[in-house]
């Protein structure tokens, strides 16, 4: 394989690895709150307070909800009229079957949904519609309220997910921008979210519960603030359970008040909407005037203290997942810095009291809990469009390399630097010699050649490596950058299997200086960095040519007719030279190379006769053309299997 | 076929000249440029870490400006921008890149007097 010139690939010309098909056009993004029963968007342009925007009759929210009823599709308040008479052509709450495969849909809905290749698709009479497809729909209506509000294209945009959404259903989510006309710069966890609004990433470190009260869904998150970046460290909730059981349940009240027992359609409806109406008086007043006009209930005054006793059995739902979500993240209620609130349900003071009573301090009330989330995610869309902000460091690029130490001391960067997050990377690394059983993981971050220059992030063992000819041993190393910026790298033996795993918080409190800094450095030390790799590559190759000629050695014992008296004499002293030259630290590349190459030529005679004599007694009654033929062969295949990878640093050598 | 360096190039350049580009292949650059769109972009060459022994080429599109810190060459023929980083340039100094056309298929092929060895794919290289 010396002879590269010869074996060298063709290249093509390639996209840059990034794909920043264009620049971003800063102060013209805007956030996106894609809830299950409305959402709504912001914009916070060029570093100003986000706001939410209005339609022309000044309603924030849009019913997640669309009609297809006719020709025409319709969305928000209008799809949601139709929805009585028409229930099978009226989508709502799609953001359930978002990413989901027909055994996943587990509850009761009631659409005719036809599946097909792991794919439903909704049947709203005519037209088959994809769950993307309809989200798509909502998302447009809100992005062309952004165009109207900024006076032109909306340049692109971050959509909030809940913190449990898998894969798939965020796939799904970013594919619905996409159809909508968006650039989605980045999909943002709903509790996340809601923290960016408060300005809680401001801080060193912190900890934080998020309590997101919904119409049908309730969501608790605890998150971990690190360095300027959030992570989900546990989530829990309850997917049927919301401010509409409240108004259920007061609707119900209502009625046995008025000494219905049987109520129709008309009296159920009207009993909701009061008993919604009067819920959201009680959350500032003390009492409420209500009337039932169908169900023949008039000037009833209802307290608060009633509607509390109605709706604390409901509210009292919530406290057990928001126990459990802390003990998951292994913290106690004292721990925590901060506790937000969402959701137009949390305005209701008895649950306010209620999440005082679980996590022991008052929440944070200052912003509206419905429109929280999406004022994070228009701060994040504004930082992402390129929007200069005060003390942000949220990064959706890699500012430095991350890479692993190998051999030598030498820097294998695994994901390089201005990779867009998240991504993952994999490489396959071998083993240094036979006694080898173990390899530690060295994690750096930097641009240097040498690890001893870049940050060390991480180190740990893989143990369990079976013992294998040099370069045999295959142990795959995968690098994870999710989107809030962990790493999680796995190193794996591919034979047995085994495995080990860390997590680690690369530094993000870097500043777009000090990053410029450290690369500058690296470019103004490119030289000695080369010259270091040099040095250390040549003495890892020398290392394991010595290695292999002492084996050989030990193999060969005293058997003249493979090596003889002189040339052993001659290989001993090629090998004391090695020695001397790995001992000493400050042996140049070149310098090193030279004393290989003459253990290489003083020990090729006796490696050759080694050779042949297995060969024969291996291969008797062959050609030696065959024979040859064959050994290219093996090497080939070698070559083509990916040669060998960067050993990684040896451990754990076994003695013995 | 030498690259020439631009005047006003973001680093001086000092003779030789860093790279040899054969006309074949700064054609075929061109027309990629052209087919892709985008005419005025430049090609990045050079050399980052990775690949199964060590380092690997770098070969891609760029649409920005040339960086503070890059080295700005136009090849003779065809007038097509090469941007290098001055790290890569330590190891790619007097490449010869040229567009090979036959059985093993089409690309660019890259002869870098810098490098001691490669690996089996090719696609990685050592100093």
């Amino acid at each position: 394989m010396a002879d590269s010139l010869d074996t060298s690939a063709l290249f093509q010309i390639e996209e840059p690895e990034a794909p920043r098909a264009r620049r971003r056009a800063a102060g013209r993004a805007i956030g996106i709150d894609l809830g299950t029963t409305h959402s709504l968007v912001a914009v916070a342009p060029s570093g100003a307070a986000p706001r939410v925007l209005a339609d022309a009759g000044g309603n924030v929210l849009v019913p997640s909800v669309v009609s297809y009823v006719g020709a025409d599709t319709r969305v928000g308040v209008a799809a949601r009229a139709e929805q009585v008479d028409h229930p099978q052509q009226v989508i709502s709450s799609v953001k359930r079957f978002m990413g989901r495969s027909a055994q996943d849909i587990g509850f009761s809905h009631p659409y005719r949904i036809v599946s097909a290749d792991g794919v439903i698709r909704f049947d709203v009479g005519g037209r088959r519609l994809t769950p993307i497809e309809v989200s798509a729909e909502i998302l447009a209506v809100l992005r062309t309220r952004a165009e109207v509000e900024l006076g032109g294209a909306v340049d692109g945009a971050v959509i909030t997910v809940p913190a449990y959404f898998d894969d798939a259903q965020r796939q799904a989510t970013k594919d619905a921008g996409r159809i909508a006309g968006l650039d989605v710069y980045r999909l943002l966890a709903e509790p996340t979210a809601a923290a960016l609004a408060y300005g809680l990433d401001r801080g060193d470190t912190g900890l934080f519960a998020v309590y997101d009260l919904g119409g049908g869904t309730f969501d608790i998150s605890v998150l971990r603030l690190r360095e300027g970046v959030f992570q989900v460290l546990a989530t829990g909730g309850d997917s049927a359970l919301g401010g509409d059981d409240f108004d259920r349940a007061l609707a119900a009240w209502l009625i046995e008040r008025a000494g219905v027992t049987a109520p129709d359609h008309g009296q159920t409806a009207e009993a909701l909407h009061v008993a919604r109406a009067a819920k959201e008086t009680l959350s500032s007043e003390d009492v409420v005037a209500v009337d039932l006009p169908r169900a023949g209930l008039a000037g009833f005054e209802l307290t608060r203290a009633q509607l509390e006793a109605i709706v604390t059995p409901i509210a009292r739902r919530t406290i057990s997942p928001c126990r459990q979500a802390l003990k998951d993240a292994g913290i106690a209620p004292e721990e925590l810095d901060g506790v937000v609130l969402v959701g137009g349900s949390t305005r209701t003071p008895l649950v306010r009291r209620l999440v005082e009573q679980v996590f022991r301090r008052e929440p944070l009330v200052d912003l509206d809990p419905d429109q929280v989330v999406a004022f994070g995610a228009a701060i994040q869309a504004d930082i992402l469009s390129g929007s200069p902000r005060e003390g942000v460091t949220l990064l959706d690029v890699v500012p430095l390399s991350l890479g692993l130490e190998t051999m030598g001391g030498i820097v294998e960067k695994i994901i390089a630097r201005n990779s867009t997050i998240p991504i993952a990377a994999r490489q396959v690394f071998t083993n240094y010699s036979e006694q080898q059983t173990a390899m530690t993981i060295h994690v750096v971050q930097g641009e240097r050649e040498l690890a001893a220059d870049c940050k060390s992030l991480a180190r740990f063992e893989l143990r369990g490596i079976p013992r294998l000819p040099p370069s045999m041993a295959r142990v795959e190393v995968v690098f994870q950058l999710d989107a809030d910026a962990l790493l999680t790298v796995t190193a794996r033996e591919l034979m047995t299997g085994a495995k080990q795993t860390v997590e680690v918080k690369p530094t993000y409190g870097l500043s777009a200086a000090e990053v410029d800094a450290l690369v500058t450095e690296s470019y103004d030390r490119a030289e000695e960095d080369f010259a270091a790799r040099s040095s250390a590559e040549a003495r890892v190759e020398l290392g394991r040519v010595a290695l292999a000629v002492r084996a050989a050695l030990d193999d060969a014992g005293d058997d003249v007719s493979v090596l003889p008296a002189e040339e052993r004499e001659q290989v001993v002293g090629a090998l004391a030279d090695a020695d001397a030259t790995l001992a000493a630290p400050s042996a140049s590349g070149k310098a090193t190379d030279a004393v290989r190459l003459r253990l290489e030529t003083v020990s090729e005679p006796f490696a050759r006769r080694r050779m042949e004599r297995s060969l024969l007694s291996g291969m008797q009654g062959k050609r030696v053309e065959e024979v040859e033929r064959a050994i290219d062969d093996e090497g080939d295949l070698d070559a083509r299997r990916g040669g060998h990878g960067p050993e990684l640093t040896g451990v754990g050598h076994d003695e013995g | 076929m030498n690259a020439s360096a631009e005047n006003n190039a973001p680093e001086a350049l000092a003779a030789p000249l860093p790279l040899v580009v054969t006309a074949r292949a700064a054609k075929v650059m061109r027309d990629q440029l052209v087919r892709r769109g985008t005419p005025d972009a430049a090609i990045r060459f050079g050399i980052r870490g990775g690949g199964c022994t060590g380092y690997s080429y770098m070969f891609q599109f760029e649409d920005g400006p040339p960086r503070a810190s890059d080295t700005l060459l136009v090849t003779e023929a065809f007038a097509v921008r090469i941007y290098l980083d001055p790290k890569s340039l330590r190891l790619v100094r007097n490449t010869r890149i040229d567009f090979e056309t036959g059985i093993r298929g089409h690309g660019f092929r890259f002869d870098n007097p810098n490098v001691s060895s490669a690996c089996g794919c090719g696609e990685s290289v050592s100093f």
